[in-house]
């Protein structure tokens, strides 16, 4: 049994002034070289967790502290976040609050120099670290000039570059693409195989990080509610109502099969041992093209649109094309995601829709007024109190009756997200409502929250657009998908026929039936296996 | 383009000398502007700061740090008058408000634009410093100095353009709002949005042993030949400007009549800087020793 690198003994937080503690009575043991994710809600005490592992709690944050916890054999109630350096590196959310230096080599080098380490053993660390993380490349960039995935990676390496025995990481998807997402999970595996770096990692998007964690542990209310390998605490997060379970472990459990899988792989493998190869079997005839399926069931709708695009350009003077010829058209009461990687143009065409931006060559028409919100809820909210924000109304929509004396910085992600579409709401019924990227950071309570205020939002009859890198959050509200390449549309149709097929857009449900059904949703894909079984 | 000039590596003597050295010449050219308010010493100062500013490859940079210097120079000329009323030459007689006569004199007004000139010149050689000088070298360099100082020196120089791009967010999100709020509102959570950033970059140090406060292990490295140009350049300034001065040159006297004395020791000293300003960048060794670099 190897040594555990953390140690946890009824340990206590509470934070300055808060009512109540945000740890609570944490038994915890993690061995040296184990993947453990955090999983939990938010505000269920997951980053706390990971700032007392690193010594911020309670040195840098204050607050009371009681019981044990050592990190590598030191007490983190003794021993400072910079003694606890030596043992643990850590990576934040947003990569760009966590870059301190201009440039790659001297952010990778920050830590050491810190230590007093001689000038060579620096320079050869920073090396083997940046060439170890795929970022040797990099080295002489500017970190202003890197993207959201690079210089997530070059924070990654500045935390390793000591070459700590314990990595902790809080979110350090949420604000990159699905493709740069998975990439970053993976070369966390590839480094707690090969260096037995003990990785700790806080995340959402479950679905992303379960196939290369060896542990799990559940954190609510600030207490450890599941601690077990990945499969176990699925089955524990599906009988516990799901909201922590996978898409496919809920579509197992709502099927009634077991036992429930943590990848895809498994759960084909779980179905035909089942006797269901067929519905996982990749599909005898691919699911038609979506791009050449273009919605006759659409065209025939044709009163007056809620927005219209028709060729729409926009070309930066001397810089690239951005949006390139886009015709599209939204219908009232119609709830689209748009989708697409980065730098595709779904935010632009967003603000375009806005008038945010004007477009170079094209025509736009908007049916009323346009609310938009922007990435960034928290840009919306300026003022001390939410009430100042949005009137009585609008808080109870939002969830936040009673609350209005609350700063906006002091709710939770999911409530300064509900507050500020709330905010951009409060002029009085829209013609269309577009959301840019609502779901980052948020867990499926709130996204499911947010569903349902979209189809609030379209029966009342305004065309909602979603630009989003959420496939499941899309096959969940969406009754369309326009999904868009570099400035131009490259399908659009229902979801089912832009998703089942897809191989990277694409729900984990669609990729385990092989796009059998076009089911897209665990429900969907448990009335499918149902049908099959009784069949 | 960013208001204030950002460094970004660049194939010119300034960018490859370090940082150091391109540090002592932009020093060297503000202690100019510090000692002299002789116009065409100024002058010759901001010709010699864009001079470099075009060879090294930032002249936009400059350009835009100039424009910006503009209005507080005009603000210094349009105050001085109105502070001061010495001066032979009234050119117009104002009221007297509790006691205090407003009249404008040419000489107050010509004290003011000389004093406007040396403000936009004092900005030139730090922007020059802002878009040369690589922040983490010098922090390097500083280290063992005076490192905090150093650290938040270039901290503030990594920051710059990422709150300017939140407040333009936050500006673009008050656009979004039905009812936008005020300017100051908008101001107000920039400001709290930018302290709760320092808050996160002071929690990413501390977990990467800030506080251990080991003493930094010295780095030695031998001068590069643009090195030598560079402080051969900036010793020339500061030696002219220092000699000037001893010889009573650039001589300015604003009361109670204007008289800017003009001689072959103001000539030559504004040659001097301008000559030791394209010091870094005379020959095809330079041009070499950057491509190589």
């Amino acid at each position: 049994m190897p040594e555990p690198v953390v140690s946890a003994t009824g340990f206590n937080y509470r934070y300055p002034e808060a009512e109540g503690p945000a740890l609570r009575e944490l038994d915890l043991d993690l061995a040296e070289g184990s993947f453990t994710v955090l999983a939990g809600s938010s505000g269920s005490g997951k980053s706390t967790l990971l700032r007392a592992l690193c010594g911020l709690v309670p040195h840098f944050h204050g607050g009371d502290a009681s019981g044990e916890l050592t990190v590598g054999g030191l007490s983190v109630r003794e021993h400072g976040p910079a003694e606890l350096a030596a043992v643990c590196g850590t990576v934040f959310q947003d990569p760009e609050a966590q870059v301190v230096m201009g440039g790659v080599r001297s952010e990778l080098a920050l830590a050491l120099e810190h230590r007093g380490e001689p000038a060579a053993a620096v320079a050869r660390a920073v090396e083997e670290v940046a060439l170890a993380m795929g970022v040797a490349h990099l080295l002489d960039r500017r970190t202003e000039t890197l993207s959201g995935g690079e210089l997530q990676r070059v924070a990654i390496a500045a935390a390793l570059v000591g070459r700590p025995a314990l990595l902790l990481l809080d979110e350090p998807t949420s604000q990159l693409d699905p493709v740069a997402g998975d990439e970053l999970i993976w070369l966390l595996r590839r480094l707690n195989e090969e260096w037995g770096t003990a990785v700790v990692l806080a995340e959402h998007r479950l679905e992303r990080c379960l196939p290369a964690a060896d542990r799990v542990v559940a954190i609510e209310r600030g207490a450890v509610a599941c601690d077990a390998p990945p499969a176990d605490f699925l089955a524990w997060a599906a009988a516990g109502g799901g909201a922590l379970a996978t898409p496919v472990a809920r579509m197992f459990s709502l099927a009634g099969l077991g036992p429930v899988p943590a990848t895809v792989k498994e759960a084909r493998e779980s179905l035909r041992g089942a006797g269901l190869a067929e519905v996982g079997a990749p599909a005898a005839e691919p699911s038609p093209e979506p791009s050449a399926s273009r919605l006759p069931w659409r065209r025939e709708r044709r009163g007056a649109a809620a927005l219209k695009a028709r060729d729409l350009w926009l070309e930066i003077e001397d810089g690239p094309r951005v949006l390139a010829g886009v015709d599209l058209r939204f219908e009232p009461g119609e709830k689209v995601a748009l989708m697409g990687r980065n730098g595709a143009g779904k935010s632009t065409l967003l603000r375009l829709f806005k008038g945010l931006q004007q477009p170079t060559r094209g025509r736009l028409e908007r049916a009323g007024g346009v609310a938009l919100l922007l990435q960034n809820p928290g840009d919306y909210l300026v003022h001390d109190h939410a009430a100042e924000e949005a009137g009585e109304p609008a808080l109870a929509a939002a969830g936040l009756a009673g609350r209005g004396q609350a700063h906006p910085r002091d709710l939770s992600g999911g409530e300064r997200q509900r507050l500020a579409l709330e905010v951009v709401l409060s002029g009085g019924p829209c013609a269309a409502v577009l959301l840019d990227e609502p779901t980052r950071g948020m867990g499926r309570p709130d996204k499911d929250a947010l569903a349902e205020r979209i189809g609030d939002l379209a029966a009342h009859g305004a065309a909602v657009v979603v630009a989003t890198h959420d496939t499941e959050f899309a096959a969940t509200f969406a009754d369309r998908v326009v999904l868009m390449g570099p400035g131009t549309v490259i399908a659009d149709g229902q979801p089912a026929q832009v998703l089942a097929g897809g191989w990277h857009f694409s729900t984990d449900v669609a990729r385990t039936l092989s796009g059998a059904g076009g089911a897209l949703t665990p429900a969907q894909g448990a009335r499918l296996l149902a049908r099959e079984l009784v069949g | 383009m960013s208001l204030v000039p950002i460094y970004r590596p660049r194939p010119s003597p300034l960018h490859a000398a370090g940082a150091g050295s391109t540090t002592a010449l932009c020093v060297s050219l503000a202690l100019v502007c510090a000692l002299y308010d002789h116009p065409v010493v100024v002058v010759a100062v901001i010709a010699a700061v864009a001079g470099a500013g075009l060879a090294a490859g930032v002249g936009s940079e400059i350009a835009s740090a100039a424009r910006l210097s503009v209005p507080l120079a005009l603000l210094v000329t349009v105050i001085n008058p109105l502070v001061y009323a010495e001066g032979n030459t009234l050119l117009i007689r104002g009221g007297s408000v509790l006691g205090h006569r407003f009249d404008i004199t040419l000489e107050a007004l010509a004290a003011g634009g000389l004093a406007g000139l040396r403000v936009a010149a004092f900005v030139m050689p730090f922007a020059l410093f802002a878009a040369c000088v690589d922040p983490d070298e010098l922090l390097r360099s500083l280290r063992r100095v005076s490192y905090r100082s150093a650290l938040t020196a270039a901290l503030a120089t990594r920051l710059v353009p990422v709150l300017a791009r939140d407040a333009t967010r936050m500006g673009d999100a008050a656009r979004c709002r039905p009812h936008p709020p005020g300017r100051l509102a908008v101001a107000r959570a920039a400001l709290s949005g930018s302290l709760e950033r320092a808050v996160d970059v002071a929690a990413a140090l501390e977990v990467r042993g800030y506080s251990a406060g080991r003493r930094a292990a010295r780095v030695r490295r031998s001068p590069s030949r643009h090195d030598v140009r560079v402080l051969a350049a900036a010793a020339t300034v500061a030696c002219a400007a220092v000699a000037g001065k001893l010889a009573s040159a650039g001589s300015v006297e604003a009361y109670p009549r204007l008289e800017v004395g003009l001689g072959p020791a103001e000539l030559t000293l504004s040659a001097l800087l301008l000559l030791a300003a394209a010091l870094p960048f005379a020959g095809r060794s330079a041009r070499l020793g950057v491509a190589r670099a």
